[in-house]
């Protein structure tokens, strides 16, 4: 999932400041499983903006809406019966769902309330890590399953760098050395041996290389 | 600030807090009648939003009781409350609020003497603290209906 | 009139509706067994209704009992026969034939409303008022009586025709006549308690000539609220509030002038602490109270701590004298009362302005006349004899006593009492088979969904205990303000049947569709509103309480305005929740009806036991290797009787009873589940291998511990040892003591201490038996007992004489200066101050016996309070749901407890428990499903993100993703903790009757901003 993070409470403010309307537009997609803008998190913010917002003696209207995913189009005109009664949509969703909602409402302020993080999983409950950099070519299939993109520091190719100590990154202790992990994996499933093919110099243009990326399928369209 | 009474939601767990709060009944303990009971099956079920809206609302303090540590009737419920309470005290600060509006208490079902000190100690501090800024920004003062 | 009924020989005939009567019908009925419940009172209640408060919870009656008796009406087990007598009984048990003879009542219930016409005809007509007002021709006995009719004494009556007339009901028939019913009945239980000792007979106090000497009782009737002065305390002479109250206790009992009894009556202590508590915390400073007493008998559980707190919080003044006489004080109506204290010399002289007598239980003529007619025997003390093991068994097979006619007791141990004849009574009964849901009576539910909320609103004056502080008509005329609310008005008892009835009659004529009462806990309460209304027609989740009393009034009644104004805030959130409430269905799963014992001593056998011959599967668990507890170690009881013997046959047939299983050396490690539904782990055995047992109900009976302290050189010289010793050293080597010159015992030592504060009950009771067991083997020896309070309590009074009149010295210390132990050769030297000589003394003794009591199994009762979530009183017993409503039932539903894990007491008081336990587990496993009710969590599939919090949230592992895409939670699994709720990200999961909507719903009733 696309993980995201709840900006700065003054952050927000600021970016609404003048504001006497908004919508504030929660997704039930990812950032409602990591917790950053679903229905809840929609409401603790309107919560607290309101209460701001109170506190220096000032009003503001907070329409509450959660929409099933705001990267779809269908569902972000679900907004539209409220957008001309609102001077700006603060948005919950990741970057992808912002971007919709001004795609769709051109001439309406749209403000992020989220920082957009990156693709990853829930570790435990409470704690989401990075497991995919979406480079375009996946190499999964080399390394064990276990991506050094996305999780070596130094996105290395072949192998640990001297840093890497008791299975730990050098950056910090809470970082895992993910060519230790490969190694162990490797190891777990007895192909130790493909540890010493070289990896070849990786094609970039699949990634930001190439600029900005689509997917176009025919048969759908 | 001297005559300000300060309105106070106690979200109560059922099994403990609650309990204890009628036992304070029993015993005839005296405390603040600022404080304002809201039954709850466990201090787990106290959602976040629930002590956001509290204050956003008007109250001058919120308290969150459960059961002892180790006690909880659902076994988790009042750790869990505990977290939650931690949270939104991080959030008020951002808001520019008093975190110590908030406050995550435990208590055992035969505790009554506790729930009316712990009643009459927190009225006392947020009576100190004076209004939620919330109302106190408008210049007028949120109030507990009827006068 | 003959009647016969068919299929009697499923009932119960129990005798007499004092609380003791009622409790035993409740368990009856709820362990669906039928009972006739007869009173030779125009309604039932007993002496209990005339009560103002109660102790140690010090809560009025009323509210307390009002409900236990509306449902005891309302229960379709009991047939309730006021005005009864049985006047003949043949036959055995399982199939007894008994007489019933109703007097007449003068009024046709079928028609009588109630009005009262008759009773403001005729102004001076209510009975209630014991010494206080004259009888009149109608009388009903109190406001919640039950039934809810008058009757009528025709003889007193001079103008029959003008009260027929009066009456609006046409209810009134003065041709009425006496009734007889024959019935067939498989067991007969007596709850007909005693009489008030009346001290008119005694000339020595003036109750009669002097105004002011009331009895405790006319105490109570002053100060209650439904009584002759609406609650307001004066004394009868002038009308005054009194600014100076005594007590003399022991007004009659323990004495052994003319008209005394010798006994203990067991309760007066308390009453007289309560009574002077409560004046204390009704006028503080403003009344004195002084309590005149021979011992300070604080012998139940948590008592003594009431005892402490009555004079060192409320400053009850306690003067240890039995004064001799009252005499009236010139001028005026003033008393004086001239008394002499053993530490000083000379007398005092102190003026009074009201005396109370602490009056205890007689037996009345009635019951002495019932019990020939039963065949039954009595003790020299004309109360129903029963055996030292068998303690609600009377001499006549199939018939049981519980309460006051078997011994003076206090509420909480008729309570037990009464369970543990029920228990004992439906031994004899024919198996009822099949159930019926308890529902079945109920009208059809009335469907409200669309309606607009119309709310009524009900606020409780209930007598002193919210009327006191709260002005419940202000908190009525704000009610009427709120949103949806259709009518609100004031209603004095709402737990009683009259306001019940009220609320039903309003539902249906308003029409109403939600409903709000403001009044005591929903904890003890809810219940019987949501029955209330259901009856009416409605959901019975349309109705929510306001809890102004436990929480309010009785919290706030220094700030009677604050008060108010909370008051008017709690009905509001009420009303503004309610508005937002629908109706819920229960939900419901099969029964496990097997029991787990926890306890092999002398309370855990005979709960499973009795249990096992009911036919319950019983699994009994005990920690140690052996079963027998602290019996075990007990050779003979105050009695005589060889304990010994008794745990040995009794562990015989616990091991051979085919429905139960013994383990042994089994510790409970984990636990589980609800009611009819338990799983509890133990590791077992030396291997400590892990086994899982099913089970619908738990019983802790697992003991106390002996107490052993390190003091008076206890283990250090052989000539100190404990009464325990000592017990087992005059049964195994009796020899020893013909040379023992002198013996010295110690009471209170390890107990009624800071670290110990409560009294160990058995140990006064031991010291005599011991003394009495030395002196029949050396009858020169020197017995010196010192003492703080003798509590030998009942007819125990009776060996403490025999004790006195044998020669031993009873010596009272203080515990400011407690007596000292030296060794002196084989010997050891006792010091001690002698009270009266106001002086040290020493005594040289060939022994001391330590009454060292018992302890709370510290360790054993905080690992199970832990495991399965059970409440402790801080001294570590385990803490009972009510302390005399409930007093065997734990505050988690579906444990039970009985034996000294609850607090001290003897073998005797043991085995009541015991069976009063098995009775309880009965009536809880007679219904054939659990009902879960509908607090339980539900998920909305299109706000669902199949994120997983709820999955990992849940402490039970109940929510799951489904193969929709959406988390499901089994209803029947839900704990209804709310705990998914509070976390789900995506709001899509609600917990019923605790949804955002109602909360948020209450904050807002709460709060607003002014503008």
């Amino acid at each position: 999932m696309i993980t995201a993070e709840r900006k700065p409470l003054a952050e927000i403010i600021d970016s609404i400041d003048g504001c006497r309307r908004i919508v504030l537009a929660g997704c039930n997609e990812c950032v409602t499983v990591c917790a950053a803008g679903g229905r809840k998190e929609v409401a603790m913010l309107a919560s607290a903006l309101q209460m701001d917002f109170m506190k220096r003696g000032k009003t503001l209207e907070i329409h509450e809406m959660t929409l099933e995913r705001q990267c779809d189009p269908e569902y972000v005109e679900q907004l539209a019966p409220f957008i001309d009664q609102v001077d700006a949509v603060v948005s919950m969703a990741c970057g992808c769902g912002v971007q919709e909602v001004v795609r769709r409402f051109k001439s309406k302020r749209v403000y992020p309330a989220v920082n957009t993080k990156f693709m990853g999983a829930s570790e435990r409950p409470g704690v989401w890590a990075e497991r995919c950099h979406g480079c375009g070519n996946c190499l999964l299939g080399l390394t064990g399953g276990i991506c050094p993109i996305a999780r070596c520091s130094k996105r290395l190719m072949n192998g640990p760098c001297g840093g890497s100590s008791k299975g730990h990154c050098e950056i910090s202790n809470d970082v895992d050395c993910v060519w230790q992990l490969i190694w162990d994996r490797m190891k777990e499933l007895g192909i130790e041996a493909r540890y010493e093919d070289v990896i070849m110099a990786k094609d970039w243009s699949t990634e930001r290389g190439g600029g900005p990326r689509k997917i176009v399928r025919e048969d759908l369209q | 600030m001297e005559n300000f009474e300060p309105v106070i939601v106690a979200f109560c767990c059922h099994y403990c807090a609650y309990t204890a709060a009628d036992m304070a009944g029993s015993m005839r303990l005296s405390y603040p009648a600022n404080v304002k009971i809201v039954r709850v099956p466990c201090s787990g079920k106290v959602d976040s939003i629930h002590m956001m809206k509290a204050l956003e609302k008007g109250a001058d303090g919120v308290l969150v009781a459960g059961c002892l540590e180790g006690d909880c009737h659902f076994k988790s419920g009042n750790t869990k409350a505990a977290k939650r309470v931690t949270f939104v005290k991080k959030l008020l600060e951002e808001v520019g609020i008093e975190s110590q509006r908030l406050a995550m208490v435990t208590m055992s079902a035969g505790m009554g003497t506790r729930f009316a000190q712990i009643a009459g100690e927190f009225t006392q501090a947020i009576r100190k603290l004076g209004p939620n800024p919330v109302c106190a920004g408008r210049g007028t003062c949120a109030t507990a209906k009827v006068a | 009139m003959t009647e016969q009924s068919a299929d009697a020989i499923k009932s119960v005939l129990i005798i007499g509706g004092g609380v003791g009567g009622i409790k035993a019908a409740m368990d009856l009925s709820e362990a669906r067994k039928d009972v006739v419940l007869i009173d030779r009172a125009a309604s039932i209640g007993g002496l209990m209704t005339q009560l103002d408060r109660t102790f140690p919870t010090n809560n009025c009656d009323l509210c307390t009992i009002s409900p236990r008796l509306s449902a005891g009406a309302r229960q379709q087990h009991i047939e309730l026969l006021p005005l009864t007598q049985l006047s003949a009984v043949s036959g055995e048990p399982g199939n007894f034939t008994v007489t019933l003879t109703s007097t007449p009542r003068y009024i046709d219930l079928e028609k009588c409303t109630a009005c009262g016409e008759c009773h403001k005809k005729y102004p001076e007509c209510v009975r209630f008022n014991p010494g206080l007002d004259h009888r009149a021709p109608t009388c009903m006995r109190y406001p919640q009586a039950t039934p809810q009719a008058f009757s009528i004494d025709m003889a007193a009556c001079k103008d029959v025709t003008g009260l027929v007339n009066c009456c609006p009901a046409k209810a009134i028939v003065p041709d009425d006549g006496e009734k007889q019913n024959i019935r067939k009945v498989g067991s007969i239980i007596l709850s007909t308690g005693a009489e008030l000792f009346d001290p008119g007979k005694l000339d020595h106090f003036g109750h009669g000539r002097y105004p002011n000497v009331v009895t405790g009782l006319e105490y109570e009737r002053i100060m209650s609220a439904s009584g002759p002065t609406l609650g307001e305390l004066v004394r009868p002479s002038d009308g005054q509030q009194p600014k100076r109250v005594a007590w003399i206790q022991c007004a009659g009992s323990r004495g052994i002038n003319r008209e005394d009894v010798s006994y203990c009556s067991s309760v007066c202590c308390m009453y007289a602490l309560k009574e002077a508590i409560v004046t204390k915390q009704r006028f503080k400073g403003d009344i004195e109270t002084t309590i005149f007493y021979m011992d300070m008998r604080t012998f139940g559980k948590d008592y003594e701590a009431y005892y402490q707190r009555a004079k060192d919080d409320y400053g009850v003044r306690l003067v240890r004298c039995r004064p001799h006489s009252i005499i009236p004080a010139a001028p005026g109506q003033d008393l004086q009362i001239v008394y002499a204290k053993d530490n000083e010399s000379g007398h005092t002289t102190e003026t009074f302005d009201m005396v109370v007598l602490s009056t205890g239980f007689r037996p009345s003529a009635y019951t002495k006349q019932l019990a020939e007619t039963l065949g039954i025997q009595l003790n020299p003390h004309q109360f129903a004899k029963t055996g030292s093991f068998e303690p609600v068994s009377t001499n006549r097979q199939g018939i049981y006593v519980c309460g006051v006619f078997e011994s003076p007791k206090d509420i909480p141990e008729t309570m037990v009492q009464a369970s543990a004849a029920a228990c004992m009574a439906s031994k004899h009964l024919a198996k009822t088979n099949g159930s019926t849901e308890p529902e079945d009576d109920f009208p059809p539910e009335r469907d409200v969904t669309g309606e607009a909320p119309r709310i009524g609103v009900f606020v409780c004056d209930c007598g002193q205990n919210i009327g006191g502080a709260i002005n419940v008509n202000a908190v009525v005329e704000e009610a009427k303000k709120y949103p949806h609310v259709v009518m609100a008005e004031m209603t004095g008892h709402g737990c009683g049947k009259e306001a019940l009835e009220r609320i039903q009659r309003m539902v249906k004529e308003q029409n109403l569709n939600r409903v709000v009462v403001g009044a005591c806990s929903p904890r003890t309460h809810e219940e019987l509103f949501q029955q209330t209304i259901r009856r009416a027609g409605l959901n019975k989740y349309l109705v929510e309480i306001a809890n102004i009393r436990d929480q309010n009034a009785w919290v706030h009644s220094g700030a009677p305005e604050m008060a108010t104004a909370k008051a008017k805030q709690q009905i509001r959130m009420a009303v503004a929740a309610a508005a937002q409430s629908g109706p819920l269905r229960d939900h419901k799963l099969p029964m496990n009806k097997d029991v787990l014992v926890l306890g092999g001593g002398v309370a855990g056998m005979n709960a499973a036991l009795e249990l096992a011959d009911k036919g319950f599967k019983v699994v009994l668990a005990e920690r140690n290797g052996r079963l027998g507890g602290l019996a075990a170690v007990i050779r003979r009881n105050l009695e005589g009787d060889d304990v010994q013997a008794y745990v040995r046959q009794l562990a015989e047939k616990t091991k051979a009873h085919e429905n139960i299983e013994v383990i042994t050396n089994a510790i409970v490690v984990d636990h589980s589940g609800m009611p009819g539904k338990f799983t509890t782990g133990f590791q077992i055995g030396p291997r400590m291998y892990y086994r899982q047992i099913e089970h619908g109900a738990t019983v802790l009976a697992t003991g106390a511990l002996a107490h052993r302290p390190n003091q008076y050189l206890l283990d250090r010289h052989k000539a100190v040892m404990t009464q325990l010793d000592l017990d087992n050293l005059l049964e195994d080597q009796p020899a020893q003591v013909n040379d023992w010159q002198s013996v010295v015992m110690i009471q209170c030592v390890g107990s009624r201490t800071e670290t110990n504060p409560n009294c160990s009950r058995i140990c006064c009771q031991a010291a005599v038996k011991n003394a009495l067991r030395l002196l029949d083997l050396n009858s020169d020896m020197r017995i010196f007992v010192l003492y703080r309070d003798m509590r030998t309590y009942g007819f125990m009074e009776d060996a403490y004489i025999e004790a006195r009149r044998r020669g031993v010295i009873f010596v009272r210390y203080s515990p400011d200066a407690p007596p000292t132990v030296e060794a002196a050769g084989n010997q050891v030297a006792i010091r001690f101050v002698d009270p009266v000589l106001g002086r040290p003394v020493e005594v040289t003794a060939d022994r001391l016996a330590l009454s060292t009591g018992f302890l709370a199994d510290d360790e054993t009762t905080e690992d199970l309070s832990t495991i399965f979530h059970l409440d402790r009183t801080t001294d570590g017993h385990f803490l009972e749901e009510h302390v005399k409503l409930k007093p065997v039932d734990m505050s988690v539903p579906g444990f039970f407890m009985a034996g000294t894990a609850h607090s001290p007491r003897n073998i005797r008081e043991s085995i009541t428990q015991a069976q009063a336990v098995a009775g309880r587990v009965q009536a809880l496993l007679a219904q054939d499903t659990i009902n879960l009710g509908a607090t339980v969590a539900r998920v909305d599939p299109e706000k669902c993100a199949t994120c997983l919090a709820c999955v990992r949230a849940c402490p039970y592992n109940v929510p799951f993703i489904n193969e929709n895409r959406y988390s499901e939670i089994d209803p029947a699994k839900c704990h209804g903790c709310g705990i998914c709720a509070a976390e789900c990200p995506a709001k899509a999961i609600q917990l019923s009757r605790f949804e955002d909507q109602p909360i948020l719903a209450k904050l807002e009733g709460l709060l607003e901003r002014i503008a």
